[in-house]
């Protein structure tokens, strides 16, 4: 039989198309072969500026012109390339070394293949972004190559290639088309001598030896490096990944932890539910212990020991199994710190360490007793241990060097290990190769986590920079700017770019037939006033009340029309949608939106006329609504109050003006309002929060500027009728968009939430808290009152608050309609409208609302973009939920760090008259452990861990330094009663009733506050000491 | 009726009068050395031109096409698809000891390996003829058979991934297998009977067939390589990569091939076309395959279809002939019409001898006979 086959040589066509032959698989467990045809053109630009042909054939656009070309026709070079040079680095490179090719110094005109982008974002979806910002930011120089559609750097995979060979060869080959490229094309006038050198960066030793076999430049990243200036530094943000790989290959060192089960066992144990996936959380009190919440029990799962944690760190998506029934475990009652019970690891040789240490595997045995014992409540729990990882969530990391860590022989300039101790105590320490040990010791330095093998105790990251020295008030501040993700650097031009023209000098147009007054009332006659804090710049509201001819009054609240200057889509609203939220330090406020908007033209100023989005109620005298309205305004604010101000102008009766009757009217009825809230069940919670009021005083105690918030009723006058707004806008934008809606919800908590202060409660107060509903909840939380004990009550609700979920902005088509409710304000519907100068949400409903209301803008068609997209809002949902949370920590991570300066700008001046007595104040315990209980501070609004050696015990002099102190703790023994939550604490050997200090749990206790300068972890940003004087 | 009865039948029948039928039978049943109407000899087959791996979409495909302008196109789909088993076998227990069972591979039950025929689906499509017509029907289900009934026997490292034959070859593990589909896409008129021609198709086309490479182990979900070029042949070969280029692969196992084999009188005759099936005797379907390490080849089915001569209309002898009635001698005297007379045409009726079918069977299967120069001959179309 013979058989013939087509020819397909003859076809000229046949090298223009191509395929790609890959396969997928689906989630529902199809897979599938996907052919993509490629159809190759020439008409791909070198995109340098030296060549003279790609501007002819470069495809122009619609107006005929082309993409303006990026490559620089003067490269930098070095001193082995003097002529200059295009670097082309492989995925391994940018892999390794992404924070070098974004480090400002070096790398410029860089060019990006396709192939290694698409390489990239399937090996890192994180590097693929931060490579792609690169490539869109002018000043770096990288052009992205599409040398896959290009025909003549099109590499087709031959038989039996790999498909990293393939992707290698696809480099060399760009390399070489560019070499010869330019050499024909140069312009001319340009001597050959100034045409760039291509190099190639790579890492694979076998790539190497092929590009010089085929005459191409290439070096590997440390070698490229190392001909660069301040290599140095450059060379420690190499990843250390690659070290790793390498050593690794020549010696197997002990392997510590259990490997990952392969990604199919995992979806098939997850398929099957006999793993279960979740958030690994670490405990803030122990480093040891961790919990992952998991989608199949209420309760979550506990995670104990380094061994089952098995490299996980705080944040990660992990897989857990649970353990045996024999392994279960109550949760730990100690307080277990990393850098108390690992300080004398050393970061060079570990090869004779096991993974759990001794002293490590002793604190956990002395739980396990405890899980063993008689107590009720600490019955033990399921654990569990990890394994395998979906997906990490490593970031950059702030810390500073353990100096414990760093050799003696730390002089000269080899590379050594030292530990980094992140400020986050639930991250472990960060294993980091440096040359420049010495230099960035006693800084605040920004490190990421490249790897953490089986065969490393710790993680293993690379130095990214220095942020200055510790305690200094410039890099502290970056420090929770970056460790909190707040996005800080100073708006781009192209934000900028989209403020109104005339500046500061902007004004409501004077003529009304001006395309500004469209659709606008005019509100200008009504006599508002707005009620901020003091010095408040970005006033986002104001009020008025006035009475109607038919005995009803009209009250109207009206924020800034932020939505008029931030169009949807321009680079100023998705910069504003990114950064989310302003977040307000404590000396420096980051802003969501430019200066200009912020403070002065959305601002409701007063005395000045303004844009205004205004929602007007009528209402009767006993404060039913009758009708609610909404619409865009004009108005002009005759006061801006401070709380106080406004307060001393109600309740001073010679004030008869209009103005002043308005507000009283205002106060009247807000305080019906809130009554008919709290009949409904809302709750009022409280918050450990405090105010930094700085005067700008220097010379005063900046102590005294820490003041606990003031509650008066004029703030509650402000929060009714902004909780009102925020409800009415809350269901007429629902009504509108029954899909798309921005709303707020704040879940119902699972009642096993509340167990442990339930009982906690019961045991020491007898006091019941009933969690069936919000509105019994109120109401038990009214009943937890201790007569001697005035601040009791707030610290319930305290801990009551931290037993229930945050609320969360989301569209509405993502929930039922009844799982809307806002439990905390019991209401059944809420969003936020009120602020929109501040939070991104709030100006999302305000172009909801004014689609909702029919606004057609200034120019007669109705912006809705962002409305109508379900898709995009939940993105934007799930980034200012983020954004939120986080803006919140920073600001309270600001104030801690403030309250610990000014105790220590106290402690030094009390030093320098000779004593440091730290401070008397009145300390509450909210936690108890085996070794040490938790004291919350109203007067500071801080909490702290007192451990054993803090307890002052009768008889003893309190004043003692901390290395004294630490002393003591050896010789201490307690009595833990964790049925009673009660801690003795005495000294070994005296178990007399006077030498020791019992405290238990909701007691009030003196304590002694002071920053002292601490060791290990906290060095250097000082720890607010706590001791605990009198029980 | 008439039209669903020929559709079923071994091929349209063509318009050739009796007298040309009778001739047609006379010249292929001389004994000895049939005279067929190409002047091939009985067991030539026609050249016919082939090529695989013509669809990119698909797991694996061929095309033949026979020089009378008859094409056939094939592709195979294979899809991942959950093992439905008795109700009790896999209870939460078992799953749990899961960690277990990805240790002990190899311990499988013997129920989990041996597949199930209805994994392997096969449509085929022919111009003119509806899907659930008797043809289409017929062959698809006679070609199935042979491919899933094919059990390789003997050893070898290959043979071994071929236990159980394709249904066993088809099992991922013991939760999950392949399942096939064969389409089958007669592209011509179907001038002879299409069953050659399409099981031509169908054996090139699993040959080129791939799955994608398995990278879980045991028990677990089936995870796979998403790299193309790491799949693995459906038909495992033994030598791929050593040799020169040349060299045709050689498998261990093979899918079968079904021949079209007709009688006329005492001769076998192999690849009949159009007007050769007309006059035919018997028309069979012997499907073949080879087993892995003996060298011969296996009889896998052998199929009897229905001679589409017993439709034909008869001719009628001179003594009958109306017209001819002044010429012949008696009229009046009836012949009953029944009893062959030399030179005109009945149709065909009755059996086939059972030499006759021996002989044919033989003539497949024996050392250096057809079927062997067909399956070199298949082995000779390049297969990427």
């Amino acid at each position: 039989m013979k058989s013939l086959r087509r020819d397909l040589s003859a076809n000229p066509q046949a090298a223009n198309v191509t395929s790609k032959v890959f396969v997928r698989s689906t989630k529902s467990g199809k897979v599938q072969k996907i052919v993509r045809e490629l159809y190759l053109r020439e008409d791909i630009p070198c995109s340098s500026k030296l060549c003279s042909q790609c501007p002819t054939i470069a495809p122009a656009d619609a107006n005929g012109n082309i993409a303006p070309f990026i490559l620089s026709d003067r490269p930098a070079g070095t001193t082995a390339f003097p002529r200059g040079h295009y670097l082309v680095p492989d995925t391994n490179a940018l892999l390794n070394g992404m924070d070098l090719f974004e480090h400002t110094g070096a790398f410029y005109d860089v060019i990006v293949l396709q192939t290694v982008l698409e390489e990239l974002r399937n090996r890192s979806l994180p590097l693929y972004n931060r490579l792609l910002a690169l490539v869109k930011s002018d000043e770096k120089r990288f052009y992205l190559f599409f040398n896959e559609f290009r025909r003549e750097t099109h590499v087709r995979r031959g038989p039996e290639e790999t498909i990293n060979d393939r992707n290698d060869r696809a480099v060399r080959m760009v390399a070489s088309w560019y070499g010869s490229h330019l050499q024909q094309s140069a312009k001319k006038g340009k001597k050959e001598k100034a045409i760039p050198a291509i190099v190639v960066i790579t890492d694979d030793k076998e790539n190497l030896r092929k590009c010089k076999q085929e005459n191409v430049a290439a070096l590997s990243l440390s070698d490229y490096v190392s001909g660069l200036e301040g290599s140095e530094m450059l060379l420690d943000m190499i990843s250390e990944s690659k070290d790793a790989r390498d050593s690794k290959e020549t010696s197997r060192g002990e392997l510590f932890y259990p490997e990952y089960f392969s990604m199919s066992k995992l979806t098939t144990g997850l398929r099957a539910g006999t793993l279960h996936q979740g958030v690994f959380n670490v405990s803030p009190y122990n480093y040891l212990e961790a919990s992952v919440k998991t989608a199949a029990f209420d309760k979550p799962l506990l995670i104990l020991g380094r061994d089952n944690s098995n490299r996980a760190i705080a944040g990660d998506s992990v897989v857990v199994e649970v353990l045996p029934k024999d392994q279960w475990k109550s949760p730990s009652t100690k307080i277990v710190d990393e850098e108390a019970v690992t300080r004398n690891d050393n970061p060079d040789t570990e090869e004779t360490e096991a993974v759990v240490t001794d002293r490590e595997r002793k604190a956990l045995q002395e739980e396990v007793k405890k899980a063993h014992g008689k107590n009720s409540d600490g019955k033990p729990q399921p654990t569990a241990k990890v394994v395998g990882v979906i997906k990490r969530s490593w970031r950059q990391y702030v810390g500073h060097v353990d100096s414990n860590s760093t050799g003696s022989q730390a002089s000269g300039r080899r590379q050594q290990n030292v530990f980094l101790l992140p400020m986050d105590k639930r991250i472990p320490k960060i294993r980091v190769r440096t040359r420049q040990a010495s230099e960035i010791l006693g800084q605040r330095i920004l490190v990421t986590i490249d790897s953490w093998d089986r065969d490393s105790r710790y993680p293993t990251g690379h130095f990214i920079r220095s942020l200055g020295e510790l305690e200094t008030k410039g890099a502290e501040t970056e420090a929770l700017l970056l460790e909190y993700d707040v996005q800080y650097k100073p708006f781009p031009k192209s934000v900028l770019d989209c403020l109104p023209s005339e500046g500061h000098d902007w004004k409501v147009p004077v003529s009304k037939e001006d395309k500004g007054w469209n659709g606008r009332k005019d509100l200008r006659d009504l006599l508002i006033c707005s009620i901020d804090p003091p010095g408040c710049q970005d006033i986002d509201d104001a009020l008025h009340a006035r009475l109607l001819p038919n005995g009803n009054f009209e009250v109207g609240v009206h924020i800034a029309d932020v939505s008029h200057f931030v169009k949807p889509n321009n680079p100023m609203d998705l910069e504003a949608s990114v950064r989310g939220t302003t977040v307000y330090l404590v000396d420096k406020r980051i802003d969501m939106l430019p200066h200009l908007l912020g403070t002065d033209l959305c601002s409701l100023k007063p005395y000045v006329e303004r844009y205004a989005f205004s929602v007007l109620w009528e209402i009767t005298p006993d404060a039913e609504i009758v009708s609610s309205n909404f619409t865009k305004s004009v108005i002009r604010s005759r006061e801006a109050f401070s709380y106080e101000q406004a307060q001393l102008r109600i309740d001073d009766k010679s004030q008869q003006d209009e103005l002043t009757q308005s507000m009283r009217t205002l106060l009247k009825f807000s305080k019906v309002l809130r009554q008919k809230r709290m009949d409904a069940g809302a709750l009022n919670l409280a918050s450990p929060e405090v105010r930094i009021e700085s005067e700008g005083d220097e010379v005063g105690d900046p102590l005294t500027d820490v003041k606990t918030k003031a509650m008066l009723d004029t703030n509650s006058l402000v929060e009714e009728f902004m909780l009102l707004a925020n409800i009415t806008v809350g269901s007429k934008v629902y009504e509108s968009f029954s899909q798309t809606a921005l709303l707020r919800r704040h879940a119902t908590p699972p009642p096993q939430n509340f167990e442990d202060l339930q009982n906690q409660l019961s045991k020491k107060r007898n006091m019941e808290l009933d969690v069936s509903s919000s509105r019994a909840l109120a109401d038990s939380l009214d009943r937890c009152v201790d007569p001697k004990n005035p601040f009791f009550n707030t610290l319930v609700r305290i801990l009551a608050t931290r037993c229930m979920t945050s609320a969360e902005y989301f569209c509405a088509g993502a929930f039922a309609e009844s799982e809307f409710r806002h439990y905390g304000l019991a209401s059944p519907i809420y969003t936020h409208f009120t602020s929109p100068i501040r939070r991104y949400a709030d100006l999302m409903v305000h172009r909801q609302l004014a689609s909702a209301i029919g606004y057609e803008g200034e120019d007669g068609h109705a912006v809705i973009e962002g409305v109508s997209t379900r898709n995009k809002l939940e993105d934007i949902c799930r980034n200012i939920n983020v954004r939120h949370r986080n803006a919140q920590h920073a600001g309270r991570a600001s104030i801690e760090y403030y309250v610990g300066q000014a105790l220590k700008a106290r402690g030094e001046k009390m030093a320098a008259d000779g004593v440091d007595a730290g401070i008397e104040e009145e300390g509450y315990v909210m936690r108890v452990f085996e070794n040490g209980v938790v004291i919350f501070v109203p007067r500071f609004g801080i909490e702290g861990v007192v451990r054993l050696e803090d307890f002052v015990l009768p008889g003893e002099s309190g004043a003692r330094s901390v290395a004294e102190r630490r002393e003591l703790a050896p010789h201490r023994t307690t009595e833990f009663d964790s049925e009673e939550y009660t801690l003795r604490v005495e000294e070994k050997g005296h178990p007399e009733k006077e030498r020791s200090v019992t405290v238990e749990l909701f007691q009030k206790v003196r304590v002694n506050v002071s920053s002292v300068k601490e060791e290990g972890r906290g060095a250097g940003k000082r720890r607010v000491r706590i001791l605990v004087t009198e029980a | 009726m008439s039209n669903q009865r020929q559709a079923s039948s071994a091929s349209q029948v063509p318009h050739l009068s009796p007298a040309e039928l009778s001739y047609l039978y006379t010249s292929l049943s001389l004994p000895k050395n049939p005279i067929r109407p190409d002047g091939r000899s009985p067991t030539q087959f026609r050249p016919l031109s082939a090529e695989t791996t013509i669809l990119p979409g698909t797991n694996g495909s061929a095309r033949i096409g026979f020089a009378d302008g008859t094409q056939a196109i094939v592709g195979v789909k294979a899809e991942v698809e959950k093992t439905v088993l008795a109700a009790d076998t896999l209870d939460s227990r078992s799953l749990a000891q899961h960690g277990d069972a990805l240790n002990r591979e190899g311990e499988q039950g013997s129920a989990a390996v041996s597949g199930q025929g209805e994994w392997v689906q096969m449509s085929i499509e022919i111009p003119g003829f509806r899907d659930d017509d008797a043809l289409p029907v017929f062959l698809s289900e006679m070609m199935r058979e042979s491919l899933v009934g094919s059990v390789a026997g003997g050893n070898g490292d290959a043979a071994k991934e071929m236990a159980g034959g394709l249904k066993g070859r088809l099992v991922i593990n013991k939760r999950w297998h392949w399942r096939l589909y064969i389409d089958v896409l007669l592209l011509s008129q179907p001038l002879a009977y299409p069953l050659p021609l399409l099981s031509l198709t169908t054996h090139l086309a699993l040959l080129s067939t791939k799955l994608p490479k398995l990278k879980s182990t045991g028990e677990e979900d089936p995870f796979f390589d998403d790299d193309w070029a790491a799949a693995e042949y459906l038909y495992p070969r033994s030598n791929t990569s050593k040799g020169p280029l040349s060299a045709a692969p050689s498998y261990p196992v093979r899918p079968p091939v079904t021949l079209l084999v007709i009688s006329v009188g005492d001769n076998v005759i192999f690849d009949p076309n159009r007007e050769e099936i007309a006059v035919a005797d018997a028309v069979l379907a012997i499907s073949v395959t080879r087993s892995s390490d003996s060298e011969t080849l296996k009889l896998l089915s052998i199929r009897s279809i229905d001679p589409p001569s017993r439709l034909t209309q008869p001719g009628i002898p001179n003594s009958e002939n109306v017209n001819m009635l002044g010429a012949t001698a008696a009229p009046g005297e009836e012949t009953g019409g029944q009893e062959e007379v030399e030179g005109v045409w009945r149709p065909r009726r009755g059996g086939v001898k059972r030499s006759v079918i021996a002989r044919m069977v033989k003539t497949v299967l024996r050392k250096g006979g057809v079927g062997e120069e067909v399956l070199e001959g298949l082995e000779g179309v390049e297969v990427q």
